[in-house]
């Protein structure tokens, strides 16, 4: 048998072997993963709920029914967590806030239902910015530097998996939530296409920006996880009624040949550091003489997508709260109830326009993957490493013009929730202080496998994704 | 680059969002307003490049290849 600390450290893929053969059971891992949160929790406060008797019995349920010979695939038994904006049955779900104190949903999102379909073991719901805006604070804090911004705003699934307290986890991505904290915790995270994985049961940030996604550790891990969650949900009015692959499968089929462009003007602006500069530059060298094809493109349509994507996340999101703002205001943080009213203020031909802007955008883009014949976009997950959290908002002393470490987010991530195409961040290098580098690739729509097999190909040439954080809460 | 600058259009003044927020009973900060017109003039200054053709529909399309 494996022993409880080396069990946590196992990939999803590594466990589900063990499991199977007789290496291990669910409930083994269940336990480590318990114990291995009282270690971390205290420091990290990675996770707002953790229903241990729940996930014991589910553990349980899972080694009987291997045991039995009913294999639900990969996640069977594997503890995976959950951000705290999708409705658990029966569990307490808040999305980081006061307004939803003690509330219990009636029902799961169907992603969690799809997880545990899957044989999967909820072992905790994970802490999120207050209703996934950043208006808020969580108390939870980064493994790699407990100093520094853990990213947002899935995370505690970003931290929990770094940690080793989750085997893999769900995030909602409506403006880089799930690759930010993918990229600082140095994880593998997949904003899979627009209606890949269902919303439906997932609390709305906005509506037609809004997606649910895996974090892992590892690529194949990745993959594996969105295999069990994607498909067509007739709950979710936005869900695509396309059909899911098997990911795993050709997710060794290697680079060469597959054409990946850079667009240089945009994601290495200025705004990216010589750090994050130097690692993607080496990604893009090491991709190459691993047998892609490298194009320098060019894409001025990316102006102003920043613009573009808050104006239809503002609009939307104050529509979704504005009732509640006005029966429940007072419990709202300040700071989150200013950014969800401002959309108010927004004209309905502004909104209008945006969406439009995305519209020219996504038409772009697409064309962009024609012409050159692309298989995927390659830049930094972010501009910058994790700042201090005293700095997320603050100007960079190393520029002239005003911008934020969280300016240097978004940059990088907003284009592909405005187009809806889909896009994942990987392990990418390490600042010479430790810190994750992550790169991110952007791929066609509903072709979530060609980014899987890229990233696996790097992955499997370097070890970054093997680094663990200091372990500064032992 | 998102930082740039753009002409702030009349239309969507500081002032007039501020009018707009008192109206509708909403305590907005005058710089956070600043900020939010200066975002409504990126994409009017985009109208003005002619985005006339596209429709305000988000449409994936699994062939992105001929």
């Amino acid at each position: 048998m494996i022993d409880s600390c080396e069990l946590t450290n196992l990939s999803i893929s590594e466990a589900a072997g063990a499991l199977r053969r007789g290496e291990t059971t669910s409930v083994a891992l269940t336990q480590a993963t318990l114990a291995r949160m009282e270690l971390t929790e205290p420091t990290l406060q990675a996770y707002a709920t953790a229903p241990a008797e729940l996930a014991m019995a589910a553990a349980d349920r899972a080694d009987r029914h291997l045991a039995a010979g009913r294999d639900s695939g990969p996640l069977q038994g594997i503890p995976i967590a959950v951000k705290d904006n999708c409705y658990s049955k029966g569990i307490v779900t808040e999305v980081g806030s006061k307004v939803l104190a003690g509330f219990v949903p009636s029902f799961d999102a169907t992603v969690l239902r799809k997880l545990y379909a899957a044989g999967a073991v909820l072992i905790g719901k994970t802490r999120c910015h207050e209703f996934s805006c950043g208006g808020s604070e969580p108390p939870t804090r980064g493994p790699w530097d407990l100093s520094r911004f853990p990213g947002g705003s899935s995370i505690g699934s970003g931290v929990a998996l770094a940690a080793r307290s989750a085997f893999g986890a769900i995030g909602t991505d409506t403006g880089g939530s799930v690759r930010i904290p993918a990229s600082i915790n140095n994880l593998v995270g997949m904003k899979a296409t627009y209606g890949r994985v269902s919303a439906y049961g997932v609390l709305p940030l906005a509506w037609s920006l809004d997606h649910v996604g895996p974090m892992t550790r590892t690529v194949l891990d990745n993959a594996l996880m969105l295999g069990a969650i994607a498909g067509h949900d007739p709950n979710d009015a936005n869900s695509a009624r396309v059909d899911v692959p098997d990911y795993s499968a050709g997710i060794d089929g290697g680079v060469r040949g597959a054409r990946i462009g850079i667009e240089r003007d945009y994601f290495l602006y200025p705004g990216v550091t010589d750090e994050v500069r130097e690692a993607i530059e080496a990604v893009i060298a090491a991709l190459a003489s691993l047998g892609a094809e490298i194009v320098s493109v060019s894409l001025p349509e990316l102006t102003n997508t920043r613009e573009t994507q808050m104006t239809i996340r503002m609009v939307e999101s104050a529509s979704y709260h504005r009732r509640q703002i006005q029966e429940k205001g007072h419990l709202y943080t300040p700071g989150t109830r200013t950014t969800l009213e401002m959309g108010q203020v927004i004209l309905a031909t502004q909104y209008l326009d945006a969406l439009r802007a995305r519209e020219r955008f996504r038409a772009a883009m697409q064309a962009l993957f024609k012409r050159e014949k692309l298989e995927a976009l390659i830049s930094p997950t972010i501009s910058v490493p994790a700042p201090l959290l005293s700095d997320v908002w603050k100007p960079r002393a190393d520029m002239d013009n005003g911008e934020t470490p969280t300016d240097g987010f978004v940059h990088q991530v907003y284009p592909a929730n405005l187009s809806g195409q889909p896009a994942l961040s990987a392990p990418g290098g390490f600042t010479q202080a430790g810190l994750p580098i992550g790169y991110q690739l952007m791929g066609r729509p509903f072709d979530e496998a060609t980014l899987y097999r890229i990233a696996y190909t790097y992955e499997q040439a370097q070890d970054w994704h093997e680094r663990q954080p200091p372990l500064v809460y032992d | 680059m998102s930082k740039v600058k753009q002409p702030v259009d009349p239309e969507i003044s500081p002032e007039k969002l501020a009018r707009l927020a008192e109206m509708l009973g909403l305590e907005i900060p005058p710089e956070t307003l600043a900020g939010l017109s200066q975002q409504l003039g990126a994409i009017e200054a985009l109208e003005q490049a002619k985005f006339q053709a596209h429709p305000p529909i988000l449409k994936m399309d699994a062939d992105w290849h001929d």
